[in-house]
């Protein structure tokens, strides 16, 4: 009896040390500089945590550090209710004067903004567009369409007639389903074919076995569209699996084109693996963010209230210029 | 009835009998030929041995999950558990280690989280489902500290179990097909697995019978744990990289192999080779939709559809069973000089 019961609350402990250690994590910016007055405490929410994100939130540290801000940062595992619960200790019980958010669901997250409006406190969304974008304070995101449609143009500047593997994100993420449109309707502009789309969920394993067996499928296939760099060890596993892994110039290359420019991307780039990544400009998404923060706590409006950046190409032929805009090849 | 028909009658009851054993092998066969009337390539012998690459991980973790079901457990925290068995390979403690050595290590270190998982089950008397629930968020905790929720290329050295070669056949599936067959013959074969079976029939009566419960429990939430670890070993040889989100709802792929697989959530009745067809059942159809190129919109909807008519088509052979043994018994009962029914 006894031990049972010292195992259950040797459980529960567990269970509590593990839920806060999977849950979130806060840290916070030193201020440095600016009058007292001026410093803001702004939470932030992401939805998961990853390459990217560390990227992006290490962007909003930055800005945040060289305006004396304080940032509150929490992290909401790709659960929709966790983030509204999240954003809500945020606002309610912490007070911060701004949040800045990358939204789980774009539609999910509208009691949040709503929250937010109704306490006077600026909601600014990044990277992923909010459904109910008239209500945000301010917005700055990637333009997922123009990016799919610059990756079609870079596998379609490639010599000769391109077959095609695209790889496809979650359906339900907007950023997933743009790039997606933006390169099948330029490809289809350009006379590539498509030969078999996979789709991943986001899945590094759905990616290597929807790859491997695309492959198996069509055996001509000579270009691949991968989403985004995350997917991108899955791509390479299935090709060399395949025995189709080579560098660019090899006549076995295949040739692949990515999106984001994370770490993964740039070192495959300079191993001539990877042809092309379109870079997502993560660091203006902290800069940007941190000024509508600033500028709708002075009560002003940010203006423009939605911003959405195209990404930039660094490839074979540029990469010695672009890497050090990439910001996976600067960390 | 003559000798010959007799003997028809014999086989064709064999053969009914194993297919009301295996029911999915009816249900796979169809897949199997639907897949290949559409698409040529389906059926080629390289595709075959994708098809049972891609198992592979699902088959291994699949088998330990069926001896925690079948004493009427459950593990959710399989998915989290081979996530951090992969944070800790890739973590620069193990990359001091020959890569062998680590690979043989992180097997063991999950199998002693597994088997926390069973002690919190058999002593401490909290559900299965709350405890691996629990455990769930602690192990996917302890593994985001472990990487800082980063990405990571694994070296080459580490990713013999995924892309090895032995004996001219793929690595992985040289470890699925030990890890099945040796689960299900210490299921069908040993006192460990006649415990296990009694344990989930029921457990007060075998507590009753005198059999050690709390061990054969803590010893399934092991060898799942153990079973974990090895498929992680498999699938991070294959993706040759751990990221954050690595087996993030896997644990439910798994489960739905194992129900598939005709072993009861209430415990007691099931088996690996059941799970082991489920698996396979599961990689067939995302091999088969990508193969004959079906929209990323229906995959879900073809799985679900699929799902329900395996389970629909392995009910049948059971059901003709039943009424050739029924009619067996009619025959039997009927007076010799009476009217034969065939």
């Amino acid at each position: 009896m006894k031990l049972r019961s010292t195992l259950g609350i040797a459980i529960g402990t567990l269970a509590i040390v593990g839920m806060l250690a999977g849950c979130s994590t806060a840290t916070t910016s030193k201020p440095v500089g600016a009058s007292e007055k001026d410093k803001l405490t702004i939470g932030v929410s992401f939805d998961l945590l990853n390459d990217i994100r560390n990227a992006e939130l290490d962007a909003i540290k930055a800005a945040a550090k060289a305006k004396g801000d304080t940032i509150d940062f929490v992290s909401a595992d790709q659960d929709a209710q966790k983030q509204a619960s999240q954003i809500q200790d945020l606002i309610q019980s912490k007070s911060v004067d701004a949040v800045i958010v990358i939204a789980v669901n774009s539609d999910q997250i509208a009691s949040s903004v709503a929250l937010a409006k109704a306490k006077s406190v600026p909601f600014i969304a990044i990277d992923r567009a909010i459904a109910d974008a008239g209500n945000v304070t301010f917005q700055i995101t990637g333009d997922p369409i123009a990016d799919g449609g610059l990756a079609a143009k870079e596998a379609l500047a490639a010599s000769g007639d391109r077959t095609i593997i695209q790889l496809v994100g979650a359906l339900t993420d907007q950023n997933a389903v743009g790039r997606r449109d933006g390169f099948t309707k330029e490809i289809e502009a350009g006379g590539g074919t498509v030969a078999a789309q996979v789709p991943t969920d986001w899945d590094l394993t759905k990616a290597l076995d929807g790859t491997a067996n695309a492959l198996q499928a069509n055996p001509a296939i000579n270009t691949i569209f991968i989403p985004s760099d995350y997917l991108l060890p899955s791509v390479e596993s299935a090709l060399k699996a395949a025995g189709r892994l080579a560098p660019v110039g090899d006549p076995k290359h295949v040739f692949l084109v990515t999106i984001d420019g994370d770490p993964n991307g740039c070192k495959a780039i300079e191993a001539k693996l990877l042809d092309s990544d379109v870079v997502t400009p993560i660091g203006q998404f902290g800069v940007q963010a941190i000024d509508a923060a600033h500028v709708a706590h002075s009560g002003k409006k940010p203006s423009p209230a939605t911003a959405a950046v195209p990404g930039f190409v660094i490839n074979q032929a540029n990469q010695a210029s672009e890497s050090s805009k990439t910001w996976g090849c600067a960390s | 009835m003559t000798a010959p028909a007799r003997s028809n009658r014999n086989v064709l009851r064999r053969v009914v009998g194993f297919l009301g054993e295996y029911p999915l092998i009816v249900a796979g066969l169809l897949l199997f030929f639907v897949f290949a009337a559409i698409q040529p390539h389906f059926i080629t012998g390289s595709n075959v041995v994708n098809i049972l690459i891609q198992a592979s991980v699902l088959l291994i973790a699949g088998t330990g999950a069926t001896f925690i079901v079948m004493t009427g457990g459950i593990d959710l925290s399989v998915g989290a558990l081979m996530f951090l068995g992969a944070a800790i390979l890739s973590s620069t403690l193990f990359g001091v280690l020959p890569p062998l050595v680590a690979l043989l290590l992180v097997p063991i270190v999950t199998m002693i989280f597994g088997s926390l998982n069973g002690l919190a089950v058999a002593y401490a008397g909290v559900p299965a489902m709350i405890v691996t629930l629990a455990s769930l968020q602690v192990f996917r905790g302890i593994g985001g500290h472990v990487t800082e929720q980063r990405s990571f290329i694994i070296p080459d050295g580490l990713r013999v179990a995924g892309e090895g070669n032995w004996l001219g056949i793929p690595a992985p599936i040289v470890i699925a097909a030990i890890v099945v067959i040796l689960g299900a013959y210490v299921l069908r074969r040993t006192r460990l697995g006649r415990f296990v079976q009694a344990v989930g029939s029921s457990r007060s009566a075998a507590a009753n019978a005198g059999l050690p419960v709390g061990w054969v429990l803590v010893a399934v939430y092991a060898i799942g744990g153990l079973l974990a670890g090895v498929a992680m070993v498999v699938q991070l040889g294959r993706l040759g990289a751990v990221q954050p989100t690595l087996d993030s709802g896997f644990e439910l792929t798994v489960i739905t192999a194992v129900v598939l697989g005709g072993t009861s959530l209430d415990g007691g009745r099931g088996g690996v080779i059941g799970t082991a067809l489920g698996a396979l059942i599961l990689t067939i159809v995302e091999n088969g939709l990508v193969l004959t190129g079906a929209s990323p919109y229906i995959f879900d909807i073809v799985r679900g559809v699929v799902l329900l008519a395996a389970l629909l088509t392995s009910g049948a052979p059971r059901r003709l069973l039943s009424w050739i043994k029924r009619d067996r018994e009619e025959v039997l009962d009927t007076p010799l000089n009476g009217p034969s029914l065939h």
